[in-house]
């Protein structure tokens, strides 16, 4: 009779629940969940931290059968967190079962360099899994599925996707170099001895590679209750920002690995949540941020390939921003990074064959 | 309007449970979304160099909340100014080792570490001991930190407390931000007690909705007691993600207030209260207000409970006795 009365009560509450100010779950992916960036991530993500404090999120963990146990570990301390936006957690090793309805993807599986290792062997591995996952995602996804690529070779892992999932739009797929756009800022932020809030509109062009190119050239800083002002002029030294400036963030993942003995999870794993958040809020007035999109030959950038660019977002869109002048120095640069890219996906397409 | 930072000391943070806890405090998981923080990470000088990545990754995030990071092997540089610390680090239990052994190292650790504590905090800080064994070791700092309030030192078993929420949350097909007022009586360890006889969801006693004693009698708590080592089993490597989560829970809860009607677990300086050992950091249910906490009292105990109380606080006062033997 108790239990009735409280089955009655439950239906109840789901009932006012449709009614009151909740929003419904977001379905999140995160494949390669059971590594080290998905254990960072997930719990930015069940927090709040990708898409706000007030939108509940249901997790999808996906990853390969070896790290199965891995993963379920990762889906008890989901539980044992207690977290109150965390509707529900999925976790699988079946490709089919973790893209079914989600609205955001963010791929962070992928088949790592091993020492001895060829470049098109990494390709080759790389191409598979992404060819499969862009399937599945395609016939599984929620209508206009969000895509994150962080998986490297993130750009070109991001094309294969699009190329086998026609039907997601192009525009809906990314890849991550919001955590180079947010390593330049920290540089300048140090560099500067100012918080790095007070930096602003970097941008990363190209490839999420050791040939990208971060410029400073429409950068500003905006001290509290100060003027704004460009980034050339506040550092006043050229020689620094055209080059040590600029390996530092090109090879900060290596001096990330030196330090720690293992890859950036933490910096990665914020960097995905500001790249999401941002897309599907929206980037502040005034504000750029750097992503990985599908090229249109915007800045004489050729098309066809995933390219890095300075991107304002609204109404859960990005839009290139167009109009910055492009120095000589600079032509140089994007103009480097977008040959790599081409050599990618020529070489990736020599692995389908 | 921005508020000023508050200093937030995390020792042993080139660790795993570190590396998770860092970038939650940043974005003020700990705190709120709008007090900034500056991290003072601590750890050995083994740990020199991974300590060094962790704070170029925190500047790679570029984390709005982030007013600065001091990243340190120095526990006097460390400690101060701060106004939260989570102690984190200690020296795990190494196979071959004997009980005795691991008590006495983090006996050593969490004795120089308050003296360090008293002299270069902030007052008032707030500090919460993770490292195990937390209850012990809380103790050790609280006194060997005589001019640290008794009250503001403390340790976690807001863990045991969020996975005890988890369990019943999924045996009863609920959310778990439906389900309260469980309680961790006692010692962070298999002897805590996972009490549910004051639990609810909605307003309805937990015990009435789940219609099965023996489960939560037997089961329930053992689960419980042992989910650190399942965890364990799963991932091949101890909670690090649900520990740091748990810290945040128990720092935020703390400073900012417990909602009304619910209460949390805290280990915390015992006064005697439930008839269990004064003079021991035992876990208890506590509500917050104004940066306080504050046993809930007159809850009914019933005779399974008193043991269970008794059994915990009885492991509490051999690990004072065998911690004071390791001072001798």
């Amino acid at each position: 009779m108790e239990s009735e009365n409280y089955e009655l009560k439950r239906s109840i509450n789901r009932f006012l629940a449709l009614y009151s100010m909740a929003k419904d779950p977001v379905r999140v992916l995160v494949t390669g969940a059971a590594g080290q960036i998905g254990y960072a991530l997930v719990p930015m993500i069940a927090r709040g931290v990708m898409l706000g404090p007030d939108q509940p999120v249901i997790l999808h963990m996906l990853d390969i059968e070896p790290a199965a146990e891995a993963l379920t570990g990762v889906r008890m301390e989901l539980v044992d967190a207690a977290f109150p936006l965390l509707r529900d957690v999925v976790v699988t090793t079946d490709v089919t079962v973790a893209c079914k309805g989600v609205n955001i993807a963010v791929m962070v599986g992928g088949f790592p360099r091993k020492e001895g290792m060829e470049r098109k062997d990494v390709m080759s591995k790389n191409v598979s899994i992404y060819k499969a996952q862009a399937s599945a995602l395609e016939k599984q996804a929620a209508p206009d599925c969000k895509v994150l690529v962080v998986a490297n070779p993130a750009n070109t892992n991001a094309l294969i996707l699009k190329e086998f999932a026609p039907s997601i739009p192009e525009k809906n797929i990314t890849c991550l170099t919001r955590l180079d756009h947010n390593r330049a800022l920290g540089q300048l932020s140090e560099r500067l001895k100012i918080h790095v809030s007070e930096v602003k509109n970097v941008i990363i062009w190209g490839n999420h590679s050791s040939t990208q190119y971060p410029d400073v050239n429409h950068a500003t800083v905006t001290p509290a209750n100060g003027e704004e002002k460009p980034v050339r002029s506040v550092v006043a030294d050229d020689n620094w920002l055209n080059t040590e400036f600029i390996t530092t963030v090109q090879q900060r993942g290596a001096a990330i690995i030196k330090a720690r003995k293992l890859s950036s999870a933490l910096s990665a794993a914020s960097a995905a949540c500001d790249h999401i958040r941002d897309w599907v809020v929206g980037t502040p007035k005034g504000t750029w941020v750097s992503m990985g999109v599908y090229s249109d030959g915007s800045y004489g950038i050729q098309p066809g390939v995933i390219y890095s660019y300075p991107v304002t977002c609204d109404k859960g869109q990005w839009s290139i921003v167009q109009g910055l002048k492009i120095d000589d120095f600079s032509r140089q640069k994007m103009d480097a990074t977008a040959k790599e890219l081409v050599d990618e996906k020529t070489l990736a397409y020599s692995c389908l064959n | 309007m921005a508020k000023e930072p508050v200093r937030v000391l995390v020792t042993g943070a080139a660790g795993q449970i570190g590396y998770a806890l860092v970038p939650m405090i940043a974005r003020g998981i700990m705190l709120g979304a709008d007090q900034p923080v500056i991290l003072h990470m601590l750890d050995i000088p083994f740990a020199a160099e991974a300590l060094n990545g962790v704070k170029m990754e925190l500047v790679d995030a570029a984390f709005p909340l982030l007013k600065g990071v001091v990243a340190t092997t120095d526990v006097v540089e460390a400690c101060t100014g701060v106004n939260v610390a989570v102690m984190v680090g200690g020296f795990p239990r190494k196979e071959g080792m004997e009980r005795k052994d691991v008590m006495s190292k983090n006996v050593s650790i969490y004795k120089s570490q308050a003296s360090a504590l008293e002299q270069h905090a902030a007052p008032n800080c707030k500090v919460l001991v993770v490292a195990n064994p937390a209850n012990t070791n809380a103790l050790i700092l609280k006194e060997f930190a005589p001019s640290i309030p008794a009250k503001n030192i403390t340790c976690l078993t807001r863990l045991d407390h969020n996975r005890a929420l988890g369990q019943i949350s999924e045996r009863l097909s609920v959310q778990v931000s439906d389900v309260k007022n469980v309680i961790i009586w006692g010692n962070h360890s298999s002897t805590q007690y996972p009490d549910v006889n004051h639990a609810t969801v909605g307003d309805k006693p937990v015990r009435e909705l789940v219609k099965d004693d023996e489960w939560l009698n037997g089961e329930f708590i053992t689960t419980v007691q042992q989910r650190g080592a399942a965890i364990i089993k799963a991932r091949k490597l101890s909670s690090a993600l649900s520990a740091a989560s748990a810290a945040c829970d128990h720092i935020r809860d703390w400073v900012l207030g417990t909602p009304e009607g619910t209460w949390v677990s805290m280990g915390v300086y015992s006064d005697g209260s439930y008839n269990v050992p004064a003079g021991v950091i035992y876990s208890f249910p506590v509500t917050c207000k104004n940066g306080e906490w504050t046993i809930v009292q007159g809850l009914a105990i019933d005779e399974f409970s008193r043991k269970k109380l008794d059994l915990t606080g009885a492991e509490l006062t051999e690990e004072k006795e065998l911690a004071y033997s390791c001072l001798s």
